[in-house]
């Protein structure tokens, strides 16, 4: 493994603090005889971007997925916030996965839903109650936000591949998490709205100061996003860095993934 | 658990791609295999059911709206078929029973046939097709557009929301539309007799409902619980544990009408035998 020297990046004056929101510790996890992630080690500070690279079917998906709840670890450890999940309640983790906000690579948007609707589902399930007043306004705030106010109405099959996903973005913001995971924000998409997808994390970071883990193949996203870059290869952390120092990086098997 | 099965098909998988395909014992082998864990993960998933059923929160909302969707939209296709059946029952009854100067036994043998028996069956089958078809593919596409796990990721229980309501919905609404259907059905016949003959509706209800018993009634209106039941948990099992890609949805929508329309006849059988057992 070749670890390089991390330099956060600041960007947009978001002031970086050192506090720890995720950390893994040895994690593994397989499925049947295979197995994906072989010992991942890593360490998300509060209000950075880490992009995570690695060619496709190298585990990255499951790993974010880890965290939010979807999938169970086999081994290692894994903390949220700075508590072992392993030793926490079911009650107390599900509070701790409530800071989480997950992004699907394809926006997951429910189909029998308009966009309000949609945007009203998560409210709706939040232990304190909101009042529909207040809900109208929240959705109204968060279609704002993605520029997306004029298709309230709407149902997501009339939406474009872009849309879908600042929708589910939007989806996603509504209960204002400090964890924000992306799970290939750009895929499937133009490089114009792809770079509007990644303007629009760094927007996120910057107005609700929210910690980002973004799985992507996109070299342009991770370069316009990324405080930082762990690539992954064989189920372990290959390389970290930023952006820059990555891209000068000696092995050339990293270096390939900026070329 | 899930694990263990998962790494037997991984195995059992290998074990396929390694023997010759011609030996007999592990083909059926692979099959009673798979049989049996497919009978294993239904029994899981239907204990999971009665255990999220009780359990609250209650998805009260999603549970009408899925009645409203269920019930309400199979109207149509229930009353045309009933009627149909109502109506080609009494005209190739008819033949018959005048060959033994019994025509006049025609609205109470037809009514007896559609209460008892040919209105549950064909309903549940129609349910199946439609009802049980659509909660596969519904249930399969949200797995495979992450749906059912963004669902999990915004904290609500999917396979309460999701399946529960659906399951409980079918169960409610089918003997709702048996009802509809044996009186859709009855009227169907009504017609039909009135095509060669004239009999007022007072007097070919009235020698109906003097000739039905609590008997015939009751036992078919039983097994339509049970009809609703079956359907809406294939269905929702098939759906829920579809493999992901497209072909996941189809095989999904597929294999729960087949299973639901056999299970349909398996569990009329089974009340056909209990309800001829109690009356003896």
């Amino acid at each position: 493994m070749t670890t390089e020297t991390s330099t956060i990046e600041n960007k947009d004056d978001n002031k970086q603090t050192n506090s720890v929101v995720v950390e893994m510790q040895h994690l593994k996890k397989s499925f049947g005889e295979k197995e994906v992630l072989l010992d991942i080690n890593l360490v998300m500070n509060k209000g950075e971007n880490l992009v995570i690279l690695g060619k496709s079917g190298t585990g990255k998906s499951v790993l974010i997925k880890c965290i939010v709840g979807l999938m169970e670890i086999d081994d290692g450890k894994l903390l949220l916030f700075r508590q072992d999940i392993s030793q926490l309640k079911a009650k107390e983790l599900t509070e701790l996965h409530r800071k989480i906000g997950f992004l699907f690579q394809s926006g997951a948007l429910y189909d029998s839903m308009t966009v309000r609707e949609n945007l009203e589902f998560p409210l709706k399930r939040q232990v304190t109650k909101v009042s529909k007043k207040e809900m109208d306004e929240l959705v109204k705030e968060a279609l704002e936000n993605v520029g997306l106010s004029d298709t309230i109405d709407m149902t997501p099959s009339e939406l474009s591949g872009g849309m879908r996903k600042r929708l589910g973005l939007a989806r996603t913001l509504i209960l204002k998490p400090e964890i924000m995971l992306y799970d290939e924000p750009s895929t499937g998409l133009d490089p114009i709205t792809s770079k509007e997808i990644s303007n629009l994390i760094l927007e996120v970071q910057k107005k609700y100061h929210t910690s980002s883990i973004i799985i992507t193949h996109d070299r342009e996203c991770a370069k316009l996003t990324a405080n930082r870059i762990i690539v992954i290869r064989d189920g372990v952390c290959a390389a970290e860095g930023s952006y820059a120092e990555l891209e000068k990086s000696e092995d050339p098997w990293v270096r390939s993934f900026f070329e | 658990m899930e694990k263990i099965i998962l790494e037997h098909f991984q195995n059992r998988k290998q074990a396929e791609e390694t023997v010759p395909k011609n030996i007999p014992e592990v083909i059926s082998n692979t099959v009673v295999d798979k049989f049996f864990l497919e009978v294993y993960s239904l029994t899981i998933f239907t204990a999971r059911f009665f255990k999220e059923v009780v359990k609250p929160p209650y998805e009260f909302n999603e549970l009408a709206k899925q009645s409203f969707l269920i019930g309400y939209k199979s109207l149509s296709l229930v009353a045309i078929t009933s009627f149909i059946i109502g109506l080609v029952l009494t005209v190739q009854s008819r033949p018959t029973l005048a060959k033994f100067g019994a025509e006049s036994l025609l609205p109470v043998m037809v009514a007896i046939s559609i209460i008892r028996e040919i209105g549950p069956v064909i309903t549940a089958l129609i349910f199946a097709g439609k009802v049980g078809s659509g909660i596969g593919a519904e249930l399969a596409s949200m797995n495979v557009t992450e749906q059912i796990d963004a669902m999990q990721v915004s904290h609500t229980n999917p396979f309460k929301y999701l399946v529960v309501t659906r399951v409980l919905s079918a169960t409610l609404m089918l003997p709702i539309l048996v009802a509809f259907s044996d009186a859709v059905g009855l009227f169907g016949s009504y017609v039909a007799v009135n095509l060669k003959g004239n009999v007022t509706s007072y007097l070919f209800f009235s020698q109906i409902f003097q000739s039905l018993e609590f008997k015939d009634l009751f036992p078919a209106f039983i097994k339509t619980f049970f009809f609703g039941f079956a359907i809406g948990l294939i269905g929702c099992y098939k759906g829920y544990n579809s493999n992901k890609g497209t072909e996941g949805v189809g095989k999904a929508a597929n294999s729960a009408v087949v299973f639901a329309s056999l299970m349909v006849f398996i569990i009329d059988m089974i009340a056909v035998q209990i309800t001829s057992l109690m009356q003896n």
